[in-house]
């Protein structure tokens, strides 16, 4: 009897055991015993980013055989972010990881999740060794402090259907808000199935999709102005007033097309949308005919009509690296002497731009050399790195989902499909915004 | 008796261990937090009481999801009924290859919801061929920015999903009536109609009874096809709980509320489904079915 009752006890203690092994994938870093620090580096869940990490790493590794790089990407189930939430949580976050914007960053640092990477020693060398000096000022956060390196800054443009505008009589890119009401004018009298604008994202609320089509506009319309200032809603009423103006203005012309529609741009049904470069490389197999300043040009966000239309700013889609507060003095150490190997050198940036085809965040894009060729080789690229000093990254509070739902349920999509006038909308979005940051 | 009882307790072990692992912790672990602020990574929160369960009940979006469900359990329900009895009814019928036509419908309740939803997403896209058709009858819907056609094709969906894995049930449930008692009512002369009310449907009433239960059940668990196609818009139209658990979880990124938010949910879900089985059990009983 006694034996079964031992039997039976070490059989549950043997399963609870493995079931609780199970759930553990390790802490995000160590020192051995012979002196080597092992740092753990998750890497945005791509191929083409784990290829670059895992080749940094292997040569990092060359020059300091006391630190050793693992390289595994981020899950992305549910979501990445949810991922690292809970690799957090059960105390197994990595050293550091990539593909962080810094919205999520906000929300990271409040909960003391994050080193602050201006107290690490190594980060002044790093920004000055990748002359970024000027592009991080943007990337601080309300309390002073800079929590995210960036990788890349990549000003958000609107692609134009350079073929149709010319079809219409339209030979120049619109600059301000009458100029692309007078190309809409133009189209629609020439093709009415046509829009200027065929995206379903417009009438959807989710928080992203807000930097693809409100935060362009507002960053060109008030000049770079902020929306959100630590817990303070800062943002400019006119400027924020003229973009929905202007897109109540496109829906009654029915210029606007928020169902949701296959390869809108890419088929004619829309002449303007918001463009990444990571599209280029997806028309070059699937739409060869896509090409530059010939089917399609590249241009900033249009401006408010009597707006400066040089130096526009707009909305970047920037992500960054971030090491976590979990990681001890050595790991710290380690991971920015890791950073400050790859970014000292800018042929790891022309090797990233190569592989990825996202503008390394630094200050001298258009003007380092080493850049050169390979815009000279990628004219479409160029107009990106041309605006990285005018991008403005994403609001760093941490309920950015809340408050960019708030944008698109209140003001955008209503707007959009003309539900709403603008000022009204503006209206309910601010209220919303500003009962949200008192929570 | 002792040494019965500890063999029964080794061999149930293996299923109380996964329940108290992946049911009773979590459970417990989930309504700790749904009193609390946390986001699962701050060093510091606070207990907030019942203040997440009364903000949830304020918010439009937990209130959306509460109608939400009725309102695809009233379009979803009838449909899947009718089509799995109606697709039972025609195998039950086949001189053959019955097997061979149960699995061709079941197929669809395998098929990745997330692959069924992105095909459905381009077939209503508005420059498909299927609306550049409609157009040419001046027939322009918009599928899936408007509340009511978004609920619909949500629930044909999933009706479309589950019809076959239904028909398998119903099917079960119509090769266990006896032969004899339908060669007995044609011989006192009962019409078609009498037969299938008075005969078909008491005897086949267990099968329909679990069928009812279990598409009732899926009416409050909806995610997949309403995240892959509308978000839960337009204008929270087609937000469901999980919807609403899933973006307050891991988009917001509040746990706490989150949590909250799921305990309700488990609550309406469980009393509705009581009330409609006490429901379904009664009209059983009037009718002399059980």
């Amino acid at each position: 009897m006694k034996m079964k009752k031992a039997a039976s006890l070490f059989l549950t203690a043997t399963i609870a055991t493995s079931a609780l092994a199970g759930c553990s994938t390790g802490n995000g870093g160590s020192k051995s015993a012979d002196g080597k620090t092992t740092i753990e580096f998750w890497a945005a869940p791509n191929p083409t980013q784990q290829v670059y990490w895992k080749e940094m790493a292997e040569e990092f590794e060359k020059e300091n055989p006391k630190i050793d790089v693992k390289v595994s990407p981020i899950k992305e189930s549910p979501t990445s972010e949810a991922s690292i939430q809970s690799a957090i949580a059960g105390k197994s976050a990595p050293t550091m990881s990539e593909n962080i914007n810094r919205g999520f960053a906000a929300q990271l640092a409040e909960s003391k999740a994050l080193v602050p990477l201006n107290e690490v020693e190594g980060w002044d060398e790093l920004l000055k060794n990748r002359n970024m000096t000027d592009t991080v000022k943007t990337w601080k956060f309300a309390d002073d402090n800079q929590y995210v390196m960036p990788i890349y800054s990549n000003p958000m443009l609107f692609g134009w259907r350079i073929d149709i505008l010319k079809e219409v009589g339209v030979n120049e890119i619109p600059k301000t808000y009458s100029e692309v009401l007078d190309a809409v004018k133009k189209l629609k009298a020439k093709h009415p199935d046509k829009y200027l604008w065929a995206k379903g994202d417009l009438a959807d609320p989710t928080a992203w999709k807000r930097w693809f089509d409100f935060f362009m506009l507002y960053d060109a319309a008030s000049g770079g102005n902020n929306f959100i200032e630590g817990d303070k809603f800062v943002a400019e009423d006119e400027a924020g007033l003229n973009v929905l103006k202007f897109m109540g203005d496109l829906q009654k012309e029915d210029a606007l097309l928020t169902k949701q529609a296959t390869d809108p741009f890419e088929s004619g049904l829309g002449i303007f949308t918001d463009l990444g470069p990571w599209t280029f490389s997806y028309w070059e197999e699937k739409f060869p005919e896509m090409k530059y300043n010939e089917t399609f040009g590249l241009a900033l966000p249009p401006v408010p009509d009597g707006a400066d239309t040089e130096n526009v700013n707009t909305f970047a889609d920037t992500k960054g690296i971030v090491i976590y507060a979990s990681a001890t003095e050595e790991e710290r150490k380690a991971a920015m002497e890791f950073m400050n190997f790859v970014y000292s050198n800018p042929e790891n940036d022309l090797k990233w731009l190569e592989t990825t085809k996202l503008p390394p965040a630094r200050d001298d894009l258009s003007s380092n050399d080493s850049f050169k060729a390979f815009f000279d080789k990628n004219p479409e690229l160029k107009p990106y790195a041309d605006a990285v000093p005018n991008a403005i990254p994403s609001i760093d509070n941490a309920k950015y989902n809340e408050l960019q739902t708030h944008i698109g349920r209140y003001a955008v999509n209503p707007v959009v499909k003309g539900e709403v006038d603008p000022e009204k909308g503006w209206k309910e979005m601010k209220k919303a915004i500003k009962e949200e940051l008192k929570k | 008796m002792m040494k019965r009882n500890g063999t029964g307790w080794l061999f149930a072990s293996p299923y109380l261990l996964y329940a108290v692992i992946f049911f009773a912790i979590p459970l417990i672990w989930s309504m700790y937090l749904s009193f609390t602020d946390w986001n699962l990574i701050s060093p510091v929160y606070y207990f907030k009481g019942f203040d997440n369960f009364i903000e949830a009940v304020k918010h439009p979006g937990v209130q959306a999801a509460f109608f939400v469900t009725f309102k695809f359990m009233a379009a979803f329900v009838p449909v899947v009924i009718v089509s799995s009895l109606a697709v039972a009814l025609v195998i039950h019928g086949l001189p053959k290859f019955k097997g061979l036509f149960l699995i061709g419908f079941f197929l669809p309740y395998l098929a990745s919801g997330v692959v069924s939803s992105l095909i459905v997403k381009g077939l209503l896209s508005h420059n498909s061929a299927f609306n550049v058709f409609l157009r040419k009858f001046g027939i322009e819907v918009d599928w899936l920015s408007t509340p009511l056609s978004a609920l619909l094709v949500v629930a044909a969906i999933i009706a479309w999903k589950f019809t076959g894995y239904y028909a398998l049930i119903l099917t079960a449930g119509f090769e266990g009536i006896n032969k004899d008692v339908y060669e007995a009512a044609a011989i006192d002369g009962v019409t078609p109609s009498q037969r299938f009310w008075k005969i078909t449907l008491p005897l086949l009433y267990p099968a329909l009874f679990t069928v009812l239960i279990l598409s009732i059940g899926v009416s409050f668990g909806i995610f997949t096809e309403v995240y892959q196609l509308t978000g839960g818009g337009p204008n929270y139209a087609t937000n469901t709980w999980q919807m609403e658990i899933f973006k307050q979880a891991f988009t917001n990124l509040s746990a706490g509320y989150a949590s909250a938010v799921a305990i309700i949910a488990s609550v309406v879900t469980f009393a509705s489904i009581l009330v409609i089985r006490k429901l379904l059990e009664m009209w059983g009983k009037r009718n002399g079915w059980v």
